[in-house]
């Protein structure tokens, strides 16, 4: 008897499901024969394929007979996800992406620092933009300068040594 | 001998001024990464790998190796002091040494893990100095259906003893080895899983899936599921030295960890918390007082400690002598050999000895920087304790995010750190490890090669894999270790009636 159905593992083991679908789908054009060992490019992806899709299988068996082996559901349940804090470091890494090319290193990781602070609650605004910038200053002088990495100055380009 | 003049070779290359210098950086790093939650070796060293372009293989892979063994050192400290274990392996350092510091034994607890680490650390160095020519042997004699099923082995042990369900830890192996497939066939030219995105041609970088799992999947989960939780970071008073007492009670099970530890390190059994848990359960059998343990008995922190150091020091037994990663760290260690074009395994030790034994004997300097950095330094690090989560892990993301931006300079894989970040934090909040997707992404290729290479031998015939005695007795051993949990289910019931 199960009070409730855990709506989460059968949506990870539908995952498992389709992405081993999905990685069978890719390899059907891949040849699998050829060459001395017979074994071409197709093999070894259509196994992979094969065996996630059994995963999946097995996955969904435990998800839908009182749920993953070892995982306490009740617990995890007790702890409410906070969709808030998520938002935020989902927005900080997307912005960071779309930004740092544009803005430059400097400010997108100075940005990415106040948003993932906040995502843990921090409202100190003004002292993590600091932190922030200083932070991703030192990371600048030390693989920009340093170790030669490539890192957009974006617009502080001419600013910068 | 000849393992005394490779050794002087090594030390040789050890001990310049500029070699010197890398180790003191990666311990250092090791150390503070280690104390710190939330970024691990595994993340580090992939952070690292650009330096690769810089520096020369030796200097580069003395420092990965220290932050590797470093972190270890580091991660006891917070284990002790938190009472959050940093990784599976010091869950039993948290649990005792926590106790004792509670009881205002911090400086003690931290003592007998540092000077146990360093003791454990010395000897499985030289374990791996004398044990490595051996395995070398052994190796020479191997051809590709062995090595395939060697990896097979390490791909079961790696996923079904990490963690507590097989059947998660297969599930993120089979993950790890379809990352793994993405880009050009290394041996056809085929391009496979690329979608026609020029990104994807070239593999998905290990640096982007290590990092994404890690530190982008921790932080997310932290932040949305756990970000009321409280810690109570104990305070370090009195003195840090061991009493005589202290030193009475520690010595043997420093010993007897390494003795249980490094033997674990060295077959592919998959990471040094079972060889923890072992040593724990001795030490309790073997005490005078077991009533203490628990409460916080020195023989609970000593042992363990030793234990995994041991056993960490014990994986680069096949990591150098077979190129078999056992844990994520060492697979990022092996992709760091393969960005100089090094394949590790026993014809690194041929052609490439002075690098090898270099390796090996800047173990033994790294570890006795270790002891200077944990011991009187010790406070130093619980100041890193101090910095507060949100900026904490906001330091991380950026640090994240710039590693995996200045790879290739391409926002494209700032996303998929995004995409990979979620589906760590997925796995994180239903309970499948990451560390089997880190081996698999980076093992599976290599195992693939192999493979194609056994049935190119034998024209095709699979039959080669259960021929070869070798290679058929460590396949029916993977077999094994996949089938007897479920085994021992089956057969429990049945015992119990007769």
């Amino acid at each position: 008897m199960t009070p409730h159905r855990p709506k989460g593992q059968i949506a990870v083991a539908a995952g498992t499901l389709v992405l081993g679908v999905l990685i069978l789908l890719g390899s059907v054009d891949l040849p699998a024969g050829g060459g001395y060992a017979q074994v071409g490019p197709g093999v070894v992806p259509r196994v992979v394929g094969g065996t996630i899709v059994l995963l999946g299988a097995l996955l969904m068996r435990e998800a839908l007979t009182g749920g993953f082996r070892g995982v306490d559901e009740e617990a995890e349940i007790h702890l409410p996800m906070n969709w808030g804090a998520f938002a935020w470091i989902t927005a900080g890494i997307i912005v960071y992406g779309l930004l740092v090319e544009r803005a430059g290193f400097l400010l997108a990781s100075t940005l990415l620092f106040v948003t993932v602070a906040r995502g843990f609650a921090s409202r100190r605004w003004f002292l993590n933009a600091l932190v922030g910038f200083a932070v991703s200053a030192f990371i600048f002088a030390v693989f920009n300068y340093g170790l030669g990495l490539q890192l957009p100055p974006g617009v502080l380009r001419g600013i910068l040594p | 001998m000849e393992i005394w003049a490779h050794l002087v070779d090594g030390f040789a290359v050890a001990l310049t001024a500029q070699n010197l210098l890398w180790a003191l950086v990666g311990v250092t790093l090791g150390t503070a990464v280690g104390v710190l939650p939330g970024v691990g070796p595994a993340v580090t060293v992939a952070l690292l790998l650009p330096i690769t372009t810089k520096v020369d293989a030796s200097g580069a892979l003395i420092m990965f190796a220290g932050v590797y063994y470093g972190a270890m050192y580091g991660g006891s400290t917070t284990s002790i002091l938190l009472n959050t274990p940093g990784e599976s392996a010091t869950i039993i350092t948290a649990m005792e040494g926590n106790q004792m510091a509670r009881r205002g034994r911090a400086g003690p607890a931290l003592a007998t893990s540092a000077i146990g680490s360093f003791v454990a650390g010395t000897l499985a160095t030289i374990g791996l100095t004398f044990l490595s020519p051996l395995v070398v042997e052994l190796g020479l004699k191997f051809g590709p259906p062995e090595y395939f099923a060697l990896m097979i082995v390490a791909f079961t042990t790696v996923s079904s003893v990490l963690g507590d369900s097989t059947l998660r830890g297969m599930t993120s192996l089979f993950i790890g080895l379809a990352v793994g497939l993405v880009g050009i066939d290394n041996q056809t030219g085929q391009a496979r899983f690329s979608y026609g995105i020029p990104q994807l041609l070239d593999g998905i970088e290990v640096v982007t899936i290590a990092v994404g799992l890690f530190a982008v999947g921790e932080t997310i989960y932290l932040a949305s599921k756990m970000n009321h939780i409280e810690e109570k970071l104990e305070k370090l008073t009195g003195s840090i030295w061991m009493k005589a007492d202290d030193w009475k009670r520690s010595w043997k099970p420093w010993l007897r960890g390494t003795i249980i530890g490094f033997p674990f390190g060295t077959i592919p059994a998959g990471g040094a918390e079972i060889p923890t848990f072992l040593s724990y359960a001795i030490e309790k059998k073997l005490a005078k007082n077991p009533e203490e343990f628990g409460k916080g008995a020195i023989e609970g922190v000593a042992g363990p400690e030793a234990a995994n150091n041991a056993s960490s020091t014990g994986t680069m037994v096949p990591l150098l002598t077979l190129g078999l990663p056992t844990s994520a760290t060492a697979a990022i260690l092996l992709s760091a050999f393969q960005q100089y074009g090094l394949q590790p395994g026993p014809l690194l030790f041929e052609a490439n000895a002075a690098l090898v034994w270099g390796l090996i004997a800047s173990f033994y300097v790294g570890n006795v920087m270790l002891l200077v950095l944990n011991l009187p330094l010790v406070g130093l690090w619980v100041k890193l304790l101090e910095i507060p989560k949100p900026q904490l892990y906001a330091g991380i993301l950026v640090f994240a995010t710039m590693g995996v931006y200045g790879m290739r300079q391409s926002p494209f894989d700032v996303f998929l750190l995004y995409a990979v970040g979620l589906v760590g934090f997925l796995m994180r909040r239903f309970g499948f490890p990451a560390a089997p997707v880190i081996v698999g992404m980076i093992l599976g290729p290599l195992a693939e090669e192999q493979m194609r290479r056994a049935l190119a031998i034998s024209q095709g015939d699979p039959m080669i894999f259960v021929t070869h005695p070798i290679s058929g007795g460590l396949l029916l051993l993977a077999a094994v270790v996949i089938l007897a949990p479920w085994l021992w289910r089956r057969l429990g019931p049945g015992t119990k009636l007769g």
